[in-house]
């Protein structure tokens, strides 16, 4: 069993590379820095990755559950929002944390 | 119908009477409350052509059904006037415990028109009116007046104010109550045109709701869920919390828009303000979510404490090259003292930051011209726009009309739609708000139009047509009215699954009126072609629904650039969707379609005649 229960395997592929992902508001808040390192081939596995390296995000941002984000928070990829798990990560993703309440 | 009065007070301060006059139900059936009940007024009681400044421009203030009801964040007050910023409507919605004292005196709405021969104090105490002078009262800034007024009279009493920018005629002077703003557009000018330099008011009777029991229960259950998920953006960091993101996004206007991320981002950042500068956060009147968030000084000068959201950080911070937050609360505390937007003071100071910095003559010695970055300069300047003085006196009059006057080329960095400054996102990179803010009827506002809110998400790209866009701007904008109107939060909408069907089931328990979800898109779609009415009859033309030179490009029209042909595709794809006349007028078939035919049906169109019929019964 994983740290993630409710994870489908289909999520679990190989990880790739190393990706920056730049948090945003609560998710910088609760991790205490802006910018957090991790691994994964897509966002799922980013998503899981994160809640690893910084468990204070576990059930404010990330499902402790599916390891996926909480209703109130979404991805940036590469300037696209995208709640999309499957979505692939190149080395080169500018991957952001973000509140979905954008703006005022 | 319950909910409401079904009446207003009518106050000429010119003649020092006032009487009551009824609101016919169908008002609030169709038009909700709130901005759209203040709209509806200001268009029965503004002549076409008014002096915005003059004793006959009206100043609508208006609750709704929901206010006192105990519904979470519906405790607000709409204020409108023909605005002396813009020239066309002004609108403007502030939460304060002033909302729920009008309601209470028994009417839903206070018109005010003339001028006082002196300063005054206008007292609304139920129904008994009464005016006295208020010469002591003037050079206090809001908050000292609401404290002297209720010191006077009573702590029962609830005080709107104007600060000095508002005595001394400043155009986007703000009218502040309980510490909030009806900011934007100039309402504090035109209650200062009148010599009102406050208001106070006191009341005893609620307005029955049709299903007390079944609307406490579905208040309680929409103030638990304004605490989840949904709003903890907002409760936890406050909209502060968007300027690192716009930052990193490219959308933090920035130096009077000439980019969009500022290298002093992370100092100004909401997180940074949270962790070093952080005093406590507090809720507006009746509200569970508490988006307030205070903020303290912390270099060791005078002690200053301020209250930031992300359009004050971003008009005083980025915009202005400053990346001292001290500076930035310093700058916010004397707005809100002085009663101005922060909004138009800072990119109207950045605008002259900008004429600084190209060289362009302002009739004052360079020394006492603002510059990006310089702290003590952006201060200064703020006091100077307050009182009117030197440098100040042009800057008063708003980016519009200062490049107007300045010329030398100013007009093209004067960022502004209809004389109202851009808000703190930029319009390049987001187009769905580029054709909202260009076709915003009270001129470049992200409150009225929050079609961000579609580029914030994955429902567009930047390659889709013109018509979605369209379609996306106008439901953003109809949704804002209806929000505006019930009077409920935006900050709640996050918290709805299903906004309109919800506060539908809310205002059918307020008012006994079954209420269904289209009811109020239709309301929405309503109330938005009621202000544009508004300032078709006041003079709009088309021409005026474009964007600042500065962000748009001359090349041909393609989804990927904002240029000007792009512009102009979806301002008529627009149009088209609102089912309005290519150049922005409504066919008179199309209010009759959508149930404004009737209620406007005697107001007479622009320049033929001076409207003062009184409100119809």
């Amino acid at each position: 069993m994983g740290l993630f229960p409710g994870l489908p395997d289909a999520d679990r592929a190989p990880v790739i590379d190393t990706v920056a992902v730049e948090l945003f508001g609560v998710p910088s808040l609760l991790a205490g820095q802006r910018r957090v390192a991790v691994v994964g081939a897509t966002l799922q596995e980013l998503s899981v990755s994160l809640a690893a390296v910084c468990p204070a995000l576990l059930g404010k941002v990330i499902d402790p559950d599916t390891g996926w984000l909480l209703g109130g928070y979404t991805f940036v990829l590469d300037e696209r929002f995208t709640t999309d798990r499957r979505a692939p990560i190149a080395p080169t993703s500018a991957v952001l944390l973000v509140s979905t309440v954008a703006g005022g | 119908m319950y909910g409401t009065h079904g009446r207003l007070l009518r106050v000429d301060l010119t003649t020092g009477t006032s009487g009551s006059e009824p609101i016919p139900e169908i008002v609030f059936e169709r038009l909700l409350g709130g901005i759209g009940l203040a709209s509806y007024l200001l268009l029965r009681c503004c002549p076409a052509g008014v002096e915005p400044l003059s004793p006959e421009n009206p100043l609508v203030f208006a609750t709704s059904p929901f206010v006192g009801t105990g519904i979470t964040t519906a405790s607000k007050l709409a204020v409108a006037a023909k605005s002396p910023q813009t020239g066309v409507i002004g609108d403007s919605l502030s939460s304060s415990y002033l909302a729920i004292a009008l309601k209470r005196t028994g009417f839903d709405a206070l018109v005010v028109t003339g001028r006082a021969p002196e300063p005054t104090l206008l007292v609304v105490d139920d129904d008994r009116v009464t005016f006295r002078p208020a010469g002591r009262l003037m050079g206090l800034d809001p908050a000292a007046t609401a404290e002297a007024v209720r010191g006077d009279m009573g702590a029962g009493f609830r005080v709107a104010a104007i600060g000095v920018a508002g005595e001394n005629g400043v155009r986007y002077a703000a009218i502040s109550n309980d510490g909030r703003l009806a900011g934007r557009t100039g309402a504090g000018a035109v209650m200062g045109s009148k010599n009102l330099k406050a208001i106070a008011v006191r009341g005893s009777r609620g307005a029955p709701v049709a299903d007390p029991k079944g609307l406490a229960t579905a208040a309680r259950g929409l103030a638990e869920r304004s605490l989840g998920a949904g709003t903890a953006k907002y409760r936890e960091v406050g909209t502060a919390a968007n300027l690192a993101f716009f930052d990193r996004m490219g959308v933090l206007p920035t130096r009077n828009f000439q980019a969009g991320s500022f290298s002093g981002a992370e100092a100004i950042s909401g997180e940074t303000l949270l962790l070093d500068h952080h005093t406590d956060k507090h809720g507006c009147a009746a509200c569970t979510v508490g988006c307030e968030h205070r903020y303290r000084t912390r270099d060791g000068g005078p002690a200053t404490e301020a209250r930031l959201e992300y359009e004050t950080l971003f008009a005083l911070g980025s915009l202005c090259g400053i990346a001292d937050p001290n500076v930035v609360l310093r700058a916010a505390a004397r707005c809100d003292a002085l009663g101005i937007d922060a909004i138009t003071t800072g990119a109207t100071i950045a605008w002259a930051m900008e004429c600084a910095e190209r060289g362009v003559e302002l009739g004052v010695p360079t020394a006492d011209l603002p510059r990006f970055g310089d702290g003590a300069s952006l201060l200064a300047t703020i006091e100077a726009i307050g009182t009117r003085s030197g440098l100040g006196d042009l800057l008063a009059e708003g980016s519009r009309r200062a490049s107007a006057i300045v010329g030398q080329g100013s007009e093209s960095w004067a960022m502004h739609v209809k004389g109202l400054e851009l808000p703190g996102y930029d319009p390049r990179k987001l187009q769905t708000l580029a054709l909202g803010l260009a076709v915003g009827t009270r001129g470049a506002c992200h409150n009225r139009s929050s079609a961000y809110e579609v580029d914030f998400s994955d429902r567009l790209d930047r390659r889709s047509e013109a018509t979605a866009r369209a379609s996306a701007a106008a439901t953003a904008e109809d949704q804002a009215a209806v929000l505006d109107s019930l009077t409920l939060c935006k900050f709640l909408r996050h918290a709805l699954v299903d906004l309109h069907g919800e506060s539908a089931a809310l205002h059918t328990l307020v008012t006994g009126r079954p209420t269904s979800a289209d009811d109020l898109r239709r309301a929405g779609e309503r109330i938005s072609n009621l202000k544009k009415l508004f300032n078709i009859r006041q003079g709009w033309t088309r021409a005026e629904d474009t964007l600042p030179p500065r962000v748009l490009t001359e090349n041909d029209g393609t989804p990927t650039h904002l240029s000007r042909p792009w512009l102009d595709e979806m301002v008529d794809a627009y149009y088209g969707v609102r089912g309005w006349d290519e150049d922005g007028t409504i066919p008179a078939a199309h209010l009759e379609r959508i149930g404004l035919a009737d209620l406007v049906a005697e107001i007479q169109p622009v320049g033929t005649q001076r409207s003062t019929a009184p409100v119809a019964v």
